[in-house]
């Protein structure tokens, strides 16, 4: 009896707070809210984003394989949604001091991704990575896909201004009347684009498609997610949209996580900054 | 992590993975004593895998001169620093320190270390530049007093590779059929863990494809037989590819076996780091030892003298065996000497070369009563 007096007290005061307002804006303390629109966005700018609740949402360190971060980085990421029934969009909205958008030797990139368990995955799946049989869906966003969407040239003097290249064997005189033993030629010294790898070569979108099954298991899955992120006064503030998943409805919620990746402090791969599982809801405010 | 022998430590030690040595093992012997830093390797490699974008800094095969050279910058003297006590047993056949997987610190799967963008950048940095002074009235002697030698480093297709252990995703993997160590560059996303596990910073972050490369030990052309283009490409013929046996199964008609196990006048680069480096060294003999024993570990004093026998004390077997070395493109996987003469087989067991033991020699008198003029050696 002792114990269940001060959860109920505990849980008046989650009610209380769980909608408080903040700067004129919504806070959800508990659960990341998605608000039914007409539209929805992909403009992190755009001012319908400050229209429905964010959940300020805490990260913590990953903490269950090597090699990983054992100082903590970024503290928490802001999340607002929306969906107009058949996209669902998140802002993801954190503190960076630092834009970290060029790739190099011991160079990281800025980024951030979503984690949904996926539709087959009954009951929920471990938050980090997923687990076997128990799969998770992954939108990952990064800075440098995002500059060579925004138009950043695929030369190594976007890179390095300064680099002077006497010659690449694919700019031979010969090959320039025939575009595609020039593309071939190119792929000869780039492997990882010739094998189609996700994280190679020019891209179409910011954001790519990712299911894993535990850590160390991620891999490439079907594009379907797309985005947007801009640099902020304070960080960045990125939009990832993706299908509104079957197992998720206003009747019906789910769970998700967040991942941050400050390329400042090195981090990449399982050295991040995450949440753990956090609710899911549709909710419009005229509902209420 | 799991216990693997390491036989070039005298004992077992900890690993990420259980040890599961590959059918065969690629593996070559350097003598140091005969490369004069043409770099014909160097480009030979470089224009053959790395001309693309991103791949401009890279170089599978370099040549530093030791000690002051490194590609890239104290890529040896930093992990040295990080390395606690390094101390052998008394006769030199157990390592006593700890190696770079013993030594991981938390939340780290290996000790390591990752360059940064500028210690690429300087290539050629001490090269040709002596340690030690040369004061007036000084002579030659051996060891020389002031001295340098030339380091050609490849990938060394590890027993126990670091790069691999250090991929959180098992992107990297060692190849059953020839143990050479290769990256995946489908699976690669880039996290450059293997390039801070590496010790030998052998891989290399291609930023223009996000993955990490690597020296793939010429694998097409060692599918055919072949060995690599800095071995058949090397002008100095310091360079032989083959095959290392499993510990315990070396033979005396397998040259690399040979060179290494029974001779035992090749020698890993430093040992001490624990992943069973492929790549073995004729240490040179003209460098003070106190330098090189921590770079090839306690066999050097003992492999020099070995080295200098085979000429002075006519060791024709192994005498023989070093002119064997540049003198074919195909894998040697087995040798023999019939008087003076040393074949080389290949996998097949078919001959591949024979060599004489010692190359005549006739030397041209410097005046020629023919034409009544003093020859010159230069153009
Ligand atoms: S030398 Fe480095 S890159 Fe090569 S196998 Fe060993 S650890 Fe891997
Ligand atoms: S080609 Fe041979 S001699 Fe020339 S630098 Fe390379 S290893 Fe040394």
């Amino acid at each position: 009896m002792k114990k269940t007096i001060p959860k109920i007290v505990l849980l008046a005061f989650a009610i209380l707070v769980a909608y408080a307002s903040c700067g004129g804006r919504t806070v959800s303390l508990s659960e990341v809210v998605v608000v039914p629109d007409q539209q929805i966005t992909l403009d992190p700018t755009d001012g319908a984003w400050y229209a429905h609740p964010y959940h300020p949402a805490k990260l913590i360190l990953q903490d269950m394989v090597e090699p990983r971060l054992l100082e903590p980085s970024t503290v928490e990421v802001e999340v607002t949604a929306m969906t107009d029934g058949k996209q669902i969009a998140f802002r993801l909205e954190w503190v960076d001091d630092s834009q970290n958008d060029l790739p190099g030797p011991q160079a990281f990139i800025d980024g951030c991704a979503i984690q949904l368990p996926t539709e087959e995955s009954v009951s929920i799946p471990a938050p980090q990575m997923g687990e076997e049989h128990k799969a998770v869906d992954i939108a990952f966003w990064r800075a440098d896909w995002q500059a060579i969407v925004d138009g950043r040239a695929d030369e190594i003097t976007s890179i390095y201004p300064n680099a002077t290249v006497d010659h690449y064997p694919f700019d031979a005189e010969s090959l320039k009347k025939d575009p595609d033993a020039k593309r071939r030629m190119e792929q000869r010294y780039a492997p990882a684009r010739r094998l189609g790898n996700n994280r190679s070569g020019p891209r179409k979108v910011p954001v790519e498609d990712l299911r894993a099954e535990g850590p160390g298991t991620l891999s490439p899955a079907k594009t379907v997610s797309t985005g947007k992120g801009v640099r902020t006064e304070k960080g960045w503030s990125v939009v990832i949209s993706r299908p509104v998943p079957g197992f998720l409805s206003k009747e019906k919620s789910s769970n998700i996580a967040f991942a941050i990746w400050q390329g400042a402090n090195r981090e990449t791969g399982a050295r991040k900054m995450r949440t753990g599982w956090i609710p899911l809801v549709i909710r419009g405010a005229e509902n209420e | 992590m799991a216990r693997v022998n390491n036989w070039q430590l005298g004992r077992e030690m900890s690993y990420w993975y259980p040890e599961e040595r590959p059918n065969k093992q690629f593996a070559a012997v350097f003598d140091i004593n005969k490369c004069i830093a043409c770099q014909t390797c160097t480009l030979a490699c470089k224009t053959t895998w790395t001309s693309g974008k991103g791949q401009e800094y890279m170089l599978w095969n370099n040549v530093e001169t030791k000690p002051y050279g490194f590609y890239p910058l104290s890529w040896d003297l930093k992990l040295l620093e990080m390395l606690d006590g390094q101390e052998w047993s008394e006769d030199g056949g157990r390592y006593e320190g700890r190696t770079i997987f013993e030594s991981a610190p938390a939340g780290e799967r290996v000790l390591g270390w990752r360059p940064e963008d500028e210690d690429y950048s300087y290539p050629n940095v001490g090269e040709d530049d002596c340690a030690g002074q040369v004061d007036g009235g000084a002579s030659i002697q051996m060891p020389h007093m002031a001295w340098f030698y030339y380091l050609a480093r490849i990938c060394n297709h590890c027993t126990y590779p670091a790069c691999l252990s250090a991929c959180p995703r098992g992107s990297i993997y060692k190849r059953p059929e020839d143990g050479i160590v290769l990256v995946d560059q489908g699976r690669c996303r880039g996290y450059q863990e293997c390039v801070r596990g590496c010790p030998y910073k052998k891989v290399f972050y291609n930023a223009m494809t996000g993955t990490s490369e690597k020296c793939i030990g010429c694998f097409p052309k060692i599918e055919q037989g072949l060995q690599p283009q800095c071995f058949v490409n090397c002008i100095g013929k310091i360079r032989l590819a083959g095959w290392i046996s499993k510990p315990g199964e070396e033979r005396p008609d397998n040259p690399i076996d040979y060179l290494v196990r029974i001779k035992k006048i090749a020698l890993p680069l430093f040992p001490q780091f624990g992943l069973e480096p492929n790549v073995y060294y004729i240490p040179p003999i003209h460098v003070p030892t106190s330098f090189t024993r921590q770079m090839f570990g306690p066999g050097v004093d003992a492999a020099i003298e070995a080295y200098k026998a085979a000429g002075a004390e006519g060791d024709d077997d192994l005498t023989g065996l070093l002119g064997l070395f540049g003198s074919t493109e195909e894998v040697l996987a087995r040798w023999k000497r019939s008087g003076d003469t040393i074949t080389g087989y290949n996998d097949k067991g078919e001959e591949a070369v024979s060599v004489p033991l010692r190359e005549p020699v006739s030397i041209r008198p410097s005046y020629d009563k023919l034409y009544q003029i003093t020859r010159v050696n230069c153009p």
